[in-house]
């Protein structure tokens, strides 16, 4: 059975997701996955499920500094939106290599960005809370359209 | 948890919530509203998030919200936070993350019957030649050069480049370029982003509407508007797209540090700030400023591309097509204003998130053709009901630091409208109401549906009984893109 990776929930004024993972390093990957699920293909339509993707044509590395986990995820994010507009790009394969308070490094693939559903233009600290769970982890994420 | 309890009714249309409701207040926190606005704000956090700004050092007199007040990241949309430049902090949170996400209206010589049988055709025109959408690129490609030229002289440099008139520099606020915009504080990734952008309309809730001028309320001012009834006039809603949003997100990352090294506790991480008078204040208010005459500068570009593209369409129709700017506000910027604080005349740093400036007669920086009368405030609604033209008072500098309320507000979530609204059914009913609307995707209209919105009318009725603005005229939809 699929582990559920994100939820898009609801705010008045924006776009909000919830995202889960076992691990704190599985919370990055997701929220990663749920924020490009929102914005753009190539995902297709389902997006629960692994996405049917033409083989993934590129890849980034991403390399970031903060001071704790909240920070860093809103940076992660942040990174990402910054790549998806200036480079064309979407992801859809993120793996987190280190993950500390203090630091990430990932890397991540995808192509190039085939049509647009949604306009992120950045992920907030609005409501933001990396929490523990029984499953592991969540957080609540939402983004400035 | 605000209640409604917790408010204390000053006078008519002036709620205060004191500072004593809780202990890290500085200064009381106020509503302008009506009874039924007050009750809407108190359903999401926007009361709350109003609470939290007179927690903010610095601020002075007291914080405040317009009635169109609705939640948004650290500070609610519709609020104003008065800090000392002296003593107080500057914060990218009260700014927004849309820098000078603002309005311009421009005027004609047409009537609205005019060109009513061809809005089809206006409107698919507007459609195909203003760049607009999600990631759409417009065809201004910036070089380095140029960007930190856009940064630093706004409207100016577009007016330089052929986009536009002196004239309309004359008619937007700050001239279109705020001083003390540095392009040294903006960073690399966020001049990035500007350089194919400038020229666009970006999404969401921006728009170009061609319009009527239904009623005039006050015909002296709106003669020195230049607004009569029955005139096509049209609007441009635009901000400062990817490049001010970045510019937003770098602070509010690099000011986290701040908050620390000047001990500064907050009750909510989107206020992050720095003291104004500081290395990292100045930084984000010069960065903030380039921002903001990116914003500028797009919606000079933008008004160019609106003017060729009427021109074209109406010709043979109205022989008269020339487009004359009213005027450009902006809605989500901080400014260095001097106002009374205690019978003296104090430098404060104004920010104004959805929300207006609202200048009366004589104000300094007000054209000359205005200058008798007051400040343009234009009020753009939403694509189903109605837009305003109000001009701006002495009293709005008495009450709410010369400013005025921007919209309507929010009051459905976006992922609400989505699954109550089809985008296509709108679209028809709109029609049937004698307004064409095209937009991007038919989710991001039923997004930005009437019913998703607070009364125009309502919102505008509390500024005008409170005497912050007067209105002008009320304005029509003929005909909207959206992105």
């Amino acid at each position: 059975m699929m582990t559920k990776r994100f939820d898009e929930i609801e705010h008045t004024a924006d776009l909000a997701i919830r995202a889960y993972g076992r691990d704190m390093k599985e919370l990055f990957a997701n929220a990663a996955y749920g924020m490009f699920a929102l914005m753009a293909e190539p995902f297709g339509l389902s997006l629960r499920t692994k996405p049917s993707l033409e083989e993934p044509t590129r890849e980034r590395e991403v390399s970031l500094e903060a001071t704790d986990y909240e920070s860093l995820l809103v940076d992660w994010l942040n990174e990402l939106i910054y790549l998806h507009e200036v480079e064309g790009e979407t992801y859809s394969q993120f793996t987190i290599e280190t993950l500390s308070p203090a630091e990430l490094k990932a890397h991540v693939t995808g192509g190039p960005t085939k049509s647009k559903t949604k306009a992120i233009k950045a992920a907030t600290f609005h409501e933001l809370e990396v929490v523990k769970t029984d499953k592991g982890y969540e957080a609540t994420i939402v983004f400035d359209v | 948890m605000v209640n409604k309890q917790d408010f204390k009714k000053v006078e008519e249309y002036v709620y205060e919530i004191p500072k004593s409701f809780r202990p890290d207040m500085r200064v009381p926190a106020r509503l302008y509203a009506d009874e039924e606005l007050l009750e809407a704000a108190l359903g999401d956090r926007s009361l709350r998030q109003l609470v939290n700004t007179a927690t903010l050092p610095g601020v002075v007199k007291y914080t405040l919200a317009m009635p169109d007040i609705h939640q948004g990241y650290g500070p609610p949309i519709g609020g104003v936070i008065p800090s000392k430049a002296s003593t107080g902090i500057i914060s990218p949170g009260a700014v927004g993350y849309d820098i000078n996400c603002g309005v311009r209206l421009l005027r004609s010589n047409i009537l609205a019957e005019e060109v009513k049988p061809i809005m089809g055709d206006i409107v698919n025109a507007l459609f195909q030649g203003v760049p607009s959408g999600v990631g759409r690129s417009g065809d201004v490609r910036l070089s380095h050069r140029d960007t930190d030229n856009v940064l630093e002289r706004g409207s100016a440099w577009a007016v330089s480049q052929g986009y536009g008139t002196k004239d309309d520099l004359e008619h937007t606020e700050e001239r279109g370029g705020m001083a003390g915009a540095e392009a040294r504080a903006v960073s690399p990734k966020a001049k990035k982003r500007g350089r194919d952008q400038l020229g666009t309309l970006g999404s969401g809730n921006h728009f170009v509407e061609v319009a009527e001028v239904e009623e005039v309320y006050d015909r002296k001012v709106a003669e020195a508007f230049g607004l009569f009834e029955g005139q096509m006039v049209v609007w441009i809603h635009s901000g400062s797209r990817g490049l001010g949003h970045q510019v937003c997100t770098d602070y509010v990352r690099d000011l986290q540090k701040a908050v620390t090294k000047y001990g500064i506790k907050l009750p909510d991480r989107e206020l992050v700030c720095a003291p104004f008078d500081s290395p990292e204040g100045r930084d984000y208010f010069a960065a903030m400023a380039s921002a903001a005459n990116y914003a500028w500068a797009n919606r000079q570009v933008l008004a160019h591309r609106v003017r060729r593209i009427l021109d074209d369409v109406l010709a043979g129709v109205v022989k008269d097509r020339e487009l004359t700017l009213v005027y450009d506000v902006t809605h989500n910027i901080a400014k260095l204003e001097e106002h009374p604080i205690d019978g003296q005349l104090t430098k404060l740093v104004i920010h104004r998130k959805g929300a207006t400036r609202a200048f009366g007669p004589g104000m300094e920086g007000l054209p000359a053709n205005y200058r008798e009368v007051g400040q343009p405030v234009l009020i753009p609604g939403d694509m189903g009901t109605a837009s305003y033209v109000l001009v701006g008072t002495a009293k709005a500098m008495e009450k709410t630091f010369g400013t005025s309320c921007h919209g309507a507000g929010r009051v459905m979530s976006r992922r609400a409208a989505k699954t109550k609204i089809r985008g296509q059914e709108l679209a028809k009913e709109l029609r049937s109401q004698g307004i064409i609307v095209r937009g991007g995707s038919m989710a991001g209209l039923a997004e930005e549906a009437p019913a998703a919105y607070k009364d125009v009318d309502r919102v505008v009725n509390v500024v005008h009984s409170l005497g912050i603005a007067r209105k002008v005229a009320r304005v029509v939809p003929l005909g909207v893109i959206k992105g």
